[in-house]
């Protein structure tokens, strides 16, 4: 039987370990999947390597696996700064990076597979949801690279298009943990929700912080002023319990979204590895394996350029849905649900998104004057009266 | 670290003309544009009606093999932005660049990246470059105006006996109230002017 090789490329150290390793479980439990399915005549064998959250060791391993395992794909990366490092060594050697998580877009590689929303598949429905029920007065926050950078400029662009405001917009190191000047400002300037990009330790500081606030003025609490993310999923909010309880999270996938098919994969995840939370990050790690390992089935070989052109010309079914990648944008289309955080670290989905939102990393289809400042008004005025 | 852009650019509905033989690097701009709403065409070595090309919204220009004949108007003239495609390096083929108007490059071989941030730039410069042009003209246009401007504020001292800043204002009064320039307003004071057959009062021309 052929053996494949595929590099896994997450960090399990470092300021953003929580969901990195996520995606390193999720691509590996894929492969063990395949492995003890006969339907796959072919084993995958998994090649890790661990960049310890150094965006400066990506690009250096990523071209280990390719040249020393003669892997042609890597799953792996987590934020955008170390994937913008691994783009040229894919182009270079002619691999295909399968990326599996949420990034700003304005980028197409030919070597990438983005397996995850860019901003019209999550910013933009997130905010669609959120400013119409509590405002449009934000205040910004994020981790100092490009993931929030970017993000919260978007924010800001559809926030001022559309009569809202922008009333504070503060960055911190990766990894930092002093965030009481940031809690300071939004207790000064009392904004109607606060956009959180922050990631990792930074971000969990924060919502215990935040949290502090509420409790001395209600004001701040989750259902007067919420914080709101495109990747606080439920590997974090489980550990951060009452700390993330409330908030809101836009994703394209939930562990609680109601179907059999997730019923049964969520409750198969769980068998394997009781302490271990299928999220977003789990599953999109997860469902770019069964990609590779369906094009290989399907054209007997792992090669990238016929692995690529295998996914764009047909669908394949995953615990996202049945993805297809789009061969202008080397994208897929997205459902974005909204859920809210509990205690338990489970979601309330709160908008269930019915149609996959295609993919625009570019944002040239997507309005960004979204046409809500009216409906916010409305709402700021109805929670005054409440 | 704020962005300085405040709006996402959006090139949705644009054309662009490719001047360059068929490659593969025209390939991989034609995929660039087309992500990101651009229709594209490719010629070389110029359009067959050149002054077609004044109906794109930007050029594509090739820094190994170009030449002003390309083009139906003078060097620096392009009414619209150019990104240039550089294959050699040379100091030469980048100054012809320049001179033609490109304010963004492409370094070939064009991948499946760069050309969304050329054309942010180029768009950016052009606008600057046009804005500025323009203002140039003005000011220009306004320094040879200064003496309209010292004749009428003299001919409004002698006509209501007042100092020199009571007339210029008077004459930026009247500019307001008729909505022209104040170089315009003057030159209308001058012309109105009856001089009695006196000739000292423009002496000064």
């Amino acid at each position: 039987m052929s053996v494949y090789p595929v590099g896994v490329l997450f960090s399990r150290s470092g300021g953003y370990s929580r969901p990195a390793e996520q995606g390193y479980f999720g691509a590996l439990a894929a492969v063990a999947d395949i492995n003890a399915d006969d339907a796959y005549p072919f084993t995958l064998e998994a090649h890790h390597a661990d960049p310890k959250g150094n965006a400066d060791r990506y690009a250096e391993l990523c071209r280990d696996l390719i040249r020393t395992t003669g892997a042609q794909h890597i799953v792996g990366c987590t934020t955008s700064w170390s994937r913008k490092e691994v783009i040229p060594v894919v182009e270079k050697l002619d691999a295909l990076l399968w990326y599996p998580c949420v990034y700003e877009g304005f980028e197409v590689s030919e070597n990438l597979i983005y397996v995850a929303a860019c901003a019209n598949q999550h910013l933009v429905p997130l905010l669609d949801h959120i400013v119409p029920r509590f405002g449009a007065r934000a205040f910004l926050t994020g981790s100092n690279y490009i993931w929030g950078w970017e993000t919260n400029r978007i924010a800001r662009d559809i926030l001022t298009r559309s009569g809202g405001a922008v009333l504070g917009e503060r960055y911190v190191p990766i990894g930092d943990e002093d965030i009481d000047h940031l809690i300071e400002e939004i207790r000064e300037k009392h904004p109607d929700f606060i956009l959180n990009n922050l990631i990792g330790t930074s971000s969990y500081a924060f919502l215990a912080a935040y949290r502090a606030l509420g409790m001395e003025d209600p004001a701040f609490r989750p259902e007067n002023c919420p914080v709101v993310s495109c990747n606080l999923c439920e590997n974090e909010t489980t550990r951060l319990g009452e700390d993330a309880a409330g908030h809101y999270t836009v994703s394209s996938y939930f562990r609680a979204l109601a179907s059999e098919e997730n019923d049964r994969f969520a409750a198969r995840m769980k068998a394997s590895e009781p302490s271990r939370v299928a999220d977003a990050f789990f599953v999109q790690a997860y469902a770019a394996v069964v990609m590779i390992a369906e094009a290989i089935r399907r054209t007997g070989s792992d090669a990238a350029q016929d692995v690529l052109e295998a996914v764009r010309a047909q669908e394949t079914a995953t615990p996202l849905g049945p993805v297809r990648v789009d061969r202008g944008t080397n994208h897929v289309n997205l459902c974005a649900h909204i859920g809210r955080a509990r205690a338990d670290g489970d979601f309330d989905i709160v908008h269930y998104c019915r149609e996959t939102i295609a993919p625009d990393p570019f944002l040239t289809a997507t309005p960004l004057d979204r046409l809500y400042a009216t409906m916010a008004a409305d709402a700021r005025q109805l929670r005054v009266v409440r | 670290m704020s962005p300085t852009l405040a709006h996402t650019p959006n090139f949705v509905g644009w054309r662009a003309l490719i001047l360059h033989r068929p490659h593969q690097n025209v390939d991989a701009l034609m995929a660039q544009c087309a992500r990101i709403g651009i229709a594209a065409d490719q010629a070389w070595p110029t359009l067959e009606d050149a002054e077609a090309m004044r109906g794109y919204d930007v050029l594509l220009i090739d820094a190994d093999m170009g030449h002003d004949e390309q083009f139906p108007w003078a060097p620096g003239l392009a009414p619209m932005p150019m990104i240039a495609l550089i294959g050699s390096e040379a100091p030469g083929r980048i100054a012809w660049t320049i001179g033609q108007g490109a304010d963004a490059q492409l370094l070939k071989p064009i991948g499946s990246a760069g050309l969304y941030s050329a054309l942010v730039v180029a768009s950016q410069g052009f606008l600057r470059r046009t804005a500025q042009t323009e203002e140039i003209a003005l000011l220009k246009d306004q320094l040879a105006k200064r003496q309209v401007v010292a004749e009428a504020t003299a001919i409004l001292m002698l006509k209501h006996n007042c100092d020199a800043e009571a007339a210029y204002n008077r004459l930026r009064k009247t500019a307001m109230a008729e909505r022209r320039s104040i170089e315009k307003a003057a030159a209308g004071i001058i012309a109105s002017f009856d001089t009695h057959g006196r000739t000292n009062v423009t002496n000064g021309r």
